[in-house]
């Protein structure tokens, strides 16, 4: 049977390259992106991120997505070059739908988290020059466990499950340590929590990663600029709405700083 | 022998004849608008005839399950390769067909020592918005029609004729109209197909059906006879649907409740 319904192997085959090391030297300062994090609530898997890009004390973008849906039921957060991690989705994107549309049935949830674990390990010498380090959150539902789920990975390829949440970028030692004492000794562990709780912890978390991280963006409320929250359950992916994190921050997240 | 013209042309009128019969027996295929976008729709006994190409592109098709797994592939990997390369806008029915199937087809049918593909396509295109959707009918021999409402694939030009008479352009039209519609397109087609095989008398046949004697009833009954073993297949490509893409098939719980109350009750 080959490789049947390969889209990376389609594009090999038509001369594209993919994690082609640039040599990139050390005093060059390139674009990264910062603070990612998903977590298990009620009903599936919040993902969410900040929206800031910096190039060392750069700001370059101030209304970077992070947080960007693969198929009806995947997320690929991104921290890192992004670049490469851009690339990276618009392949998985376009692999997943190749292989639903040539084999007739989705790619398995498990051949989902190897595709992303080939594209890193694809990439290692562009990772390894530094032009091109990617460490991303991949979240979706799993039909077969009936669940949704979180991995996150190194920069090698390396894929480890977030059982109950996953943090990324230069943000997050801030928040896991947070994550850690909300889920053990708050009111609820995270995976009760509601949809608007999720929200409301989420906003509180990247806000208080933008506060000990420059690199991280924080809520700009002149600018209505607000990180991205995206809801996994079994009927698909939800994004929410910006009037929705405008209400969740301005009562349960500024009153508190 | 081919090298005379003449030669030639008898073989490329052997091919056609021989082409024309292949798809006698074949389950026509309809696609028009409704309000959010295309519906598909067709009757098919083991391998489905509808299929999801890009984004916004689905395919019907009619003929050897072989050959139209071959051009399939051939359209979602140009389709994919563009769609990465450049945009997914740029993956468009219209290129698809001009610069990639219909010539390899048509080059195909005229290599009077190979073997023609025994295949006939329908490529239907939701539009970025309502009211542009396209519609690519590609023959067994790479000559396509399009079309901005709606198409259907049969054995003959005729049947097609009769079919298109159904399905006029009805903007608003909901998808349970659409689907009602396209049933009885498919029940008139496939009728006429059987009547002509039976009498086989269908060749040079003008386009007849008139309008006003065209019953429903009788055609609802045919399709709940002709159905009985079969699976009606029936795809949209909806502009609602969340995400880049829009194409959906209609699970049967879905379909079943979209049919007309007389088609329903026998086939539940």
């Amino acid at each position: 049977m080959g490789m049947q319904g390969d889209f990376f192997r389609l594009l090999e085959a038509q001369g594209y390259q993919f994690g082609v090391s640039g040599g990139g030297s050390h005093d060059q300062q390139f674009t990264t992106a910062t603070t990612i994090l998903a977590f298990k609530y009620r009903d599936g898997v919040l993902v969410a991120g900040d929206r800031r890009a910096t190039a060392g004390n750069m700001v370059m973008y101030d209304r970077t997505d992070k947080v960007l849906e693969i198929d009806r039921h995947s997320v690929m957060a991104i921290a890192g070059v992004p670049a490469t991690a851009y690339e990276m989705v618009r392949i998985l994107e376009h692999s997943f739908k190749y292989y639903r549309r040539t084999q007739l049935q989705e790619l398995s949830f498990e051949g989902k988290l190897r595709a992303v674990s080939k594209l890193l390990k694809d990439n290692v010498a562009a990772a390894l020059a530094g032009t091109g380090a990617v460490a991303p959150i991949f979240a979706g539902y799993d039909f077969e466990q009936e669940t949704a789920k979180i991995y996150f990975y190194d920069i090698l390829g390396a894929e480890f499950e977030g059982v109950e949440y996953a943090v990324s970028g230069s943000g997050s030692p801030t928040i896991r340590g947070i994550l850690h004492y909300v889920n053990t000794w708050g009111d609820q562990p995270l995976s009760a929590m509601t949809e608007e709780q999720s929200a409301v912890q989420a906003l509180r978390l990247l806000t208080s990663a933008a506060e000990f991280d420059s690199a991280t963006g924080g809520v700009n409320r002149e600018a209505n600029l607000y990180p991205v929250i995206k809801l996994i359950t079994a009927k698909g992916i939800t994004t929410m709405s910006e009037v929705d994190l405008k209400r969740h921050f301005e009562v349960s997240v500024s009153r508190s700083i | 022998m081919y090298e005379e013209p003449y030669k030639w042309v008898e073989a490329v009128g052997n091919r056609r004849q021989y082409l024309d019969e292949q798809f006698k027996q074949g389950s026509p295929v309809v696609a028009l608008t409704y309000e959010a976008g295309i519906v598909l729709l067709t009757v098919s006994k083991g391998t489905p005839k509808l299929y999801e190409i890009y984004d916004r592109l689905a395919l019907g098709g009619m003929g050897h399950p072989a050959d139209l797994e071959k051009l399939r592939f051939s359209l979602l990997e140009m389709a994919h390769v563009e769609g990465f390369n450049r945009s997914p806008s740029d993956v468009t029915g219209s290129r698809m067909v001009k610069y990639g199937i219909a010539p390899v087809i048509k080059q195909a049918f005229e290599e009077v020592f190979k073997a023609p593909f025994i295949v006939k396509i329908l490529l239907t295109e939701l539009g970025q918005k309502a009211g542009k959707e396209t519609f690519l009918v590609i023959n067994y021999d790479g000559t396509f029609e399009e079309g901005s409402h709606c198409a259907v694939l049969a054995a003959t030009k005729a049947v097609e004729q009769d079919m298109m008479k159904l399905l006029r352009a009805e903007p608003g039209r909901s998808l349970e109209q659409a689907v009602g519609a396209a049933l009885q397109a498919w029940a008139l087609g496939d009728r006429l197909q059987g009547q002509a095989l039976e009498a086989d008398a269908d060749r040079g046949r003008e386009s007849q059906a008139d309008l006003a004697s065209i019953d429903v009833a009788s055609l609802h009954a045919y399709f709940r006879e002709t159905v009985a073993e079969k699976t009606i297949e029936c795809a949209v490509l909806d502009r609602a649907q969340p995400g880049s893409a829009k194409y959906r098939a209609l699970a049967p719980d879905e379909l079943g409740r979209l049919l007309p109350k007389d088609v329903r009750a026998s086939l539940s």
